[in-house]
């Protein structure tokens, strides 16, 4: 475990976590937004099954990807509140550790200027008390960062099932039309989800520039 | 940093002010904080606002050792009141902080545990710091609608929070009022304007002149001293309060 040194570094270390908070409250509008498009994929995975039960023979391997597709929507909505719970996670520590920033200097700026003797041990516990905040925040960074990419992965799954179902409704007969229709856009939304995520994946929050 | 002075001293029963910092900004407002002293205890009468901790913090541990302030007492709510509550609490986990029971609630906020707050009842409250009997005195709607003084009857001090402040100008930074009329100009539209109840004024007027008082200290401005104690609850008393230049 390393000390923080609040005093030497403070200006750089509040201006981190001050940039830190900017990143991971946009980070959480993001998903928010991903998380309203993942919300839509449910109910058009539902009309793709309609549509395949109403095709009937004429779409029996689109039935079988429509089913796959309710799957991935019920995993995706799963896999979205895992990360709303960690980025929420994310932002209280994010904030802690920014209050930490602010009561330690403050409290560093007392003890220096006075001649008590209790001073430096009182310092020293507080910045014990930060160290574990920075840990933690740490932890919780890696475990959202992980659920991006588990996220993230699922949904490259989803891309492959709508780009299957896609393929399928060619052999529709009659249903052809409106089953492109229906693939066509559970891939669009999935390829955006994605592209999202995959910025998000990229967010200096974690690469730490 | 702030200076200390001692206004009153017994053996080690003292009132020392905290006042004045050279190096604080401009658009934070001017404030005294008081300790009082006994025994091996102290209690920190309006510690301050969380901007000012350095500075109070430093001054006051010139004078005395800060893990052994045993409690705060918050003559009301006010960020200026009371906002460095946590810093204090770092150094004494156990202290306790003195509150009317209307902002026992509100102050935690500025932080403590449950076991830090005692509420005080309108009625007021006697405190004992280490044998020494201190009365916490009513002063609602002046400001604060939850608001108290405290009085020492031995050292014959009343803290009066922000009844008597004085929004001085730079340079006029003297700790006791000289020159009363001078002084009470810039104590004026304070007054006018912060306290909001004619009656609540009154009756604070009709306690306070019975109570005997060498010096009443305010938490901004300068400490009235002698004959201008009087000549202050007088004024007050002919002073319409509670009104909005606009
Ligand atoms: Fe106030
Ligand atoms: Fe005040």
């Amino acid at each position: 475990m390393t000390m923080t040194t609040a005093l030497t570094t403070r200006p750089s270390k509040a201006q981190q976590a001050g940039v830190d908070l900017l990143r991971i409250v946009r980070i959480n509008e993001e998903i928010k937004a991903v998380v309203g498009v993942a919300f839509k994929i449910n109910i058009m995975a539902l009309n793709a099954i309609f549509l395949a039960k109403r095709a009937g023979t004429a779409a029996r391997g689109f039935g079988v990807l429509s089913n796959e597709l309710r799957v991935f929507s019920q995993d995706l909505r799963d896999g979205m509140s895992v990360l709303t719970a960690h980025i929420h996670a994310c932002v209280t520590e994010v904030s802690v550790v920014l209050q930490d920033i602010r009561h330690t200097a403050l409290l560093r700026q007392a003890v220096e200027q006075s001649s008590a003797a209790c001073g430096r041990a009182v310092l020293a516990a507080r910045e014990v008390e930060n160290d574990r905040h920075a840990e933690r925040l740490a932890r919780l960074r890696k475990q959202l960062r992980a659920a991006l990419d588990d996220a993230f992965r699922m949904v490259e799954l989803g891309g492959v099932l709508a780009k299957s179902a896609k393929i399928e409704a060619a052999y529709g007969q009659s249903f052809a039309v409106p089953l492109a229709q229906v693939s066509g856009e559970f891939d669009g939304v999935v390829e955006e989800i994605r592209a999202s995520l995959e910025s998000l994946r990229r967010s200096a929050f974690f690469t730490g520039n | 940093m702030k200076t200390t002075k001692t206004i009153f001293q017994d053996g080690n029963h003292k009132w020392i002010a905290i006042v004045r910092d050279p190096d604080k900004p401009n658009y934070l407002i001017d404030t005294n904080e008081y300790l009082v002293t006994h025994g091996g205890q102290g209690l920190l009468l309006d510690p301050g606002g969380a901007e000012v901790f350095p500075a109070v913090f430093s001054a006051l541990s010139s004078e005395f050792d800060p893990s052994a302030l045993s409690a705060i007492f918050a003559s009301h709510q006010d960020p200026d009141i009371c906002s460095s509550l946590a810093l204090w609490l770092e150094f004494n986990p156990k202290m306790r902080c003195y509150v009317s029971w209307l902002w026992s609630s509100f102050i935690p906020h500025f932080g403590g545990t449950a076991e830090t707050f005692i509420a005080m009842p309108d009625e007021g409250l006697d405190i004992s710091l280490d044998g020494l009997h201190l009365q916490a005195i009513p002063a609602h709607y002046l400001h604060s609608s939850g608001n108290l003084h405290l009085y020492d009857k031995i050292a014959k001090v009343l803290f009066s929070g922000d009844v008597g402040a004085a929004l001085l100008p730079p340079g006029d930074d003297g700790l006791f009022v000289e020159n009363f009329d001078a002084h009470i100009r810039h104590a004026e539209g304070f007054h006018r304007r912060w306290m909001g109840s004619n009656e609540a004024k009154r009756r604070w007027c009709e306690r306070v002149s019975q109570m005997e008082i060498d010096m009443l200290c305010p938490q901004h401005g300068a400490i009235y001293q002698g004959a201008d104690v009087q000549r202050f609850i007088n004024w007050f008393d002919g002073l319409q309060v509670g009104i909005c230049g606009s």
